[in-house]
């Protein structure tokens, strides 16, 4: 099969943005009749090779080659040589019929109108094979995300692709859709067209993939056939290192004493939360995206309004609350403070200077004295070298790379002294050196004695690194594990909703 | 076209009309009292002279709307109102007369219509400064052309514009037509993709800069052929005239539901919203409120009509 001409190649592409290497040196070969998987962590580099291939981004140096012929593509010449794209983030305009958004970009023509009567039959018949039952003229605003995942797949069917490249298709959809997606990648397959297919569900990759191309910090790290390999070799080559070299060891330093205990908390999608969080503890929260953690840590934060049967928190000055914090405000003078997951919109003001990013929360406490700059120095000193944040302070914050404005936005809660931190997600796309500054930093603040509340995406940080997690599943804890307990796959499975064993030694928890 | 194709049209167009009943229920309610205020205005003079009233706010609160479907603003229509007068009224004594003043105010549209377009579509500017400045340009502009009232505008022209023919109600329909048709088309849809999710319409092969050089465009044109209209309502050309009508043309769409984030609204929406402006003014006058009362009404109009929704999605999420 390898022998055929491929259809969509990248040839050594690079790409860099803000200094940050998504890229470096990737080749990749989409050959038609071949359903090709693309593999890797979180910030790996997938979605950089996806805008690359449809033509969103532009290479920095290295080429894409259709049909041999090295090109340069927009997104419109990509669509016109049958390249079609389904994204994470959907394409479509909300306030467009379903008609028109599944037309859109290349709409049948007739005097330069358009043919309301070819799109009419276009949209039934690829409808008709994604069992697209909703009425043609609803607009997409009014479907739910999983159906609007549904037109955007017809949407790239539309243009009768040569190449159709699939990210994460499945991660909304519900489990019939899911069959059927699956089927008609088959059937595609077999009528030549050249698939990738990006998914964080290696059963799925196993089960109907032919090729795998797996990206670890923007590099290759194997471009293989599939046959003889099942999940755990799947992991093996995603991650191609022991994880245990990543984390600091492991020696728990949580006391008895609660900082935080909460029956029945609800805030937004999480429906119904127990828990307890003790001093100096690192709590991992896991599960699989949108199943109310979010929502829990913003509700705790209250960044959301948020709601408990009973609620019990002691604040860093020995105060003691029984009920849910009313503002923001008010959670942070209770020693609660919150690094969100969208760091440069959430967590930094990019065009200002590192050092006024690390002072923000220090002002909200001295909000009624004189500044005084040789103490801000002293402070922002501390922090640079605690974290490990080099160079000149007075640059604005955006030159730095991922991982040190990660830094900057986890250290600049420090001079409050919080005693329960709460953690959004903070090494998503982060660099592995640091990665292991942040968990070493983490583990750190929980031997002083705060509680860590760390929800995080990347399994292997909340089997290595907490002391305790909780999986959410439905906007509930399906599942406690302690640290001993704590593998991979008992988390992937609570998170599925597959463990009920656990999940009653969640409630009494 | 087929059948099939016909259905699809017209249901995409009827389901456009959600969210417009409360308007629609509104103006009919102001337009019975006004015909019970002004018996007369059933009349065919009486409408034509209603409709010639109506008619430049229709037309810059429709060239506004086209601009802030693709998520843009115009603050410049006002000023290229009165430019558009002033042009009018200073090149119809040319040689070419009616034909070259015509000429010369479509040429005057279409050109600033593309600067505009070209730094917020192409320089990726934001609309609300360079139109912002560009109402200063063209404010200028006028006075420099013609520091006060004058200028000559052919009375045949007034009398068929502006007479006693519905010559304005000929030409709604004519435009209302124009604008089915344009949204028929790729580039007409893709005004309200690029507003709803550039990024998206991008990725999906949408010119996203042509859209938006067009919507200015088109925009520009229709709101200079309102300054000619304007000149031929009052003979002269007046380098000041369209001032009230950048807010007239906002509250407009903005009261026909046509949103502030792009991709949301609609033309029948617009001219609706221009119509019970049109209605609301002519009601005050005969309350004999004072006229300048209408600015007051305009903000307030558009205050409410913003915060309605606002408001209405905080009672749902406290109930």
């Amino acid at each position: 099969m390898s022998s055929r001409q491929a259809i969509l190649e990248a040839r050594n592409v690079s790409k860099a943005f803000f200094g940050n290497q998504a890229l470096r040196n990737v080749s990749i070969e989409l050959i038609p009749g071949r359903i090709h998987a693309l593999l890797g962590e979180n910030g790996a580099g997938k979605s950089t090779l996806i805008n690359l291939l449809s033509g969103a981004l532009t290479p920095d140096s290295g080429e894409i080659l259709v049909d041999g012929q090295a090109v340069t593509l927009a997104p419109r010449d990509a669509h016109r040589l049958g390249v079609a794209v389904v994204q994470q983030e959907l394409s479509l305009a909300p306030h467009l019929s379903i008609a028109e958004n599944i037309g859109l970009g290349a709409y049948p023509r007739r005097w330069g109108l358009v043919d309301y009567g070819r799109l009419a039959a276009l949209v039934e018949e690829i409808g008709g094979q994604l069992g697209l039952i909703e009425s043609r003229d609803t607009p997409v605003n009014r479907l739910p995300t999983g159906r609007r995942q549904v037109v955007e797949i017809a949407k790239a069917l539309a243009i009768k692709p040569r190449v159709l490249i699939l990210d994460e298709p499945t991660s909304s959809l519900a489990a019939p859709d899911v069959a059927m997606l699956m089927s008609l990648i088959r059937r595609l397959r077999g009528e030549s067209v050249a698939i990738l297919y990006i998914s964080h569900r290696l059963n799925e990759i196993i089960d109907f993939c032919d090729y795998v191309t797996v990206l670890k910090d923007g590099a290759v790290t194997a471009d293989r056939a599939l046959v003889g390999l099942d999940p755990s070799g799947l992991v093996r080559l995603m991650v191609g290192r022991d994880p245990q070299n990543l984390f600091p060891h492991y020696a728990p330093q949580f006391a008895e004493d609660l900082v935080l205990e909460a029956t029945n908390f609800r805030s937004g999608g999480a429906t119904g939360v127990d828990f307890r969080l003790r001093r100096g503890e690192l709590l991992g929260i896991g599960g699989l995206v949108g199943h109310g953690q979010e929502d829990f840590m913003l509700g705790l934060y209250a960044a959301a309004p948020a709601k408990a049967d009973h609620f019990w928190a002691r604040g860093g000055d020995g105060s003691v609350r029984t009920a849910p914090f009313a503002g923001v405000t008010e959670a942070n003078m209770s020693g609660v403070a919150y690094v969100p997951a969208d760091r440069r919109k959430e967590g930094l003001f990019l065009p200002h200077s590192i050092d006024f990013n690390l002072l923000l929360p220090s002002f909200a406490r001295h909000a009624a004295e004189r500044r005084q700059s040789a103490k801000e120095q002293g402070i922002t000193e501390a922090l640079a070298r605690r974290l490990n944040i080099r160079g000149d302070r007075r640059r604005p914050v955006q030159v730095l790379s991922g991982g040190n404005q990660q830094k900057v936005v986890v250290s600049k809660w420090l001079p409050l002294e919080p005693s329960v931190l709460l953690l959004n997600d903070p090494t998503r796309g982060v660099d592995v050196e640091t990665k292991r500054e942040i968990y070493v930093a983490l583990r750190a603040m929980a031997a002083e004695g705060k509680a860590v509340v760390l929800l995080s995406t990347d399994t292997p940080e909340l089997v290595h690194l907490c002391d305790r997690v909780m999986v959410f599943h439905k906007g509930r804890i399906a599942a406690t594990l302690d640290h001993a307990e704590a593998s991979e796959e008992a988390i992937v499975a609570a998170a599925m909703g597959l463990s009920n064993a656990h999940a009653r030694e969640g409630a009494t928890v | 076209m087929s059948a099939e194709g016909r259905r699809l049209y017209w249901l995409i167009q009827w389901r456009r009309n959600d969210g417009l009943g409360a308007l629609f229920l509104v103006l009919a309610a102001f337009v019975v009292l006004y015909a019970v205020l002004f018996p007369g205005i059933f009349a065919v003079g009486a409408l034509a002279k209603f409709v010639q009233g109506w008619f430049p706010t229709a037309m810059v609160a429709a060239a506004q709307t086209i601009v802030m479907l693709t998520g843009g603003i115009d603050l410049s229509v006002g000023p290229m109102v009165s430019l558009g007068s002033v042009v009018a009224a200073s090149t119809m004594q040319g040689p070419l007369g009616i034909f070259g003043g015509v000429l010369a105010v479509l040429a005057l549209g279409a050109c600033v219509g593309a600067i505009t377009g070209s730094f917020v579509a192409i320089g990726r500017y934001p609309a609300i400064i360079v139109t912002l400045a560009l109402s200063f340009v063209l404010r200028g502009v006028a006075l420099l052309i013609l520091p006060r009232p004058g200028g000559f505008v052919p009375p045949s022209l007034s009398e068929f514009l502006a007479g006693s023919h519905p010559t304005a109600a000929f030409l709604l329909v004519l435009f209302v037509i124009l604008w089915k048709l344009y949204q028929a088309t790729p580039l007409g849809i893709g005004l309200i993709a690029v507003g709803d999710n550039a990024e998206g319409a991008y990725r999906s092969g949408v010119n996203v800069t042509a859209v938006r050089l067009t919507a200015y465009i088109l925009s520009g044109v229709l709101v200079s052929l309102t300054g000619l209209y304007v000149a031929a309502q009052t003979g002269s050309g007046d380098p000041v005239i369209g001032e009230p009508m950048t807010l007239a043309a906002i509250a407009a769409a903005v009261l026909g539901g046509v949103g502030f984030l792009g991709g949301q609204g609609t033309m029948r929406g617009a001219l609706a919203g221009s119509l019970l402006m049109s209605v609301l003014i002519n009601v005050m006058f005969f309350m004999g409120l004072p006229l300048v009362a209408q600015y007051v009404v305009q903000g307030l109009i558009i205050v409410c009509t913003v915060s309605l929704p606002l408001l209405r999605s905080t009672w749902q999420r406290a109930s």
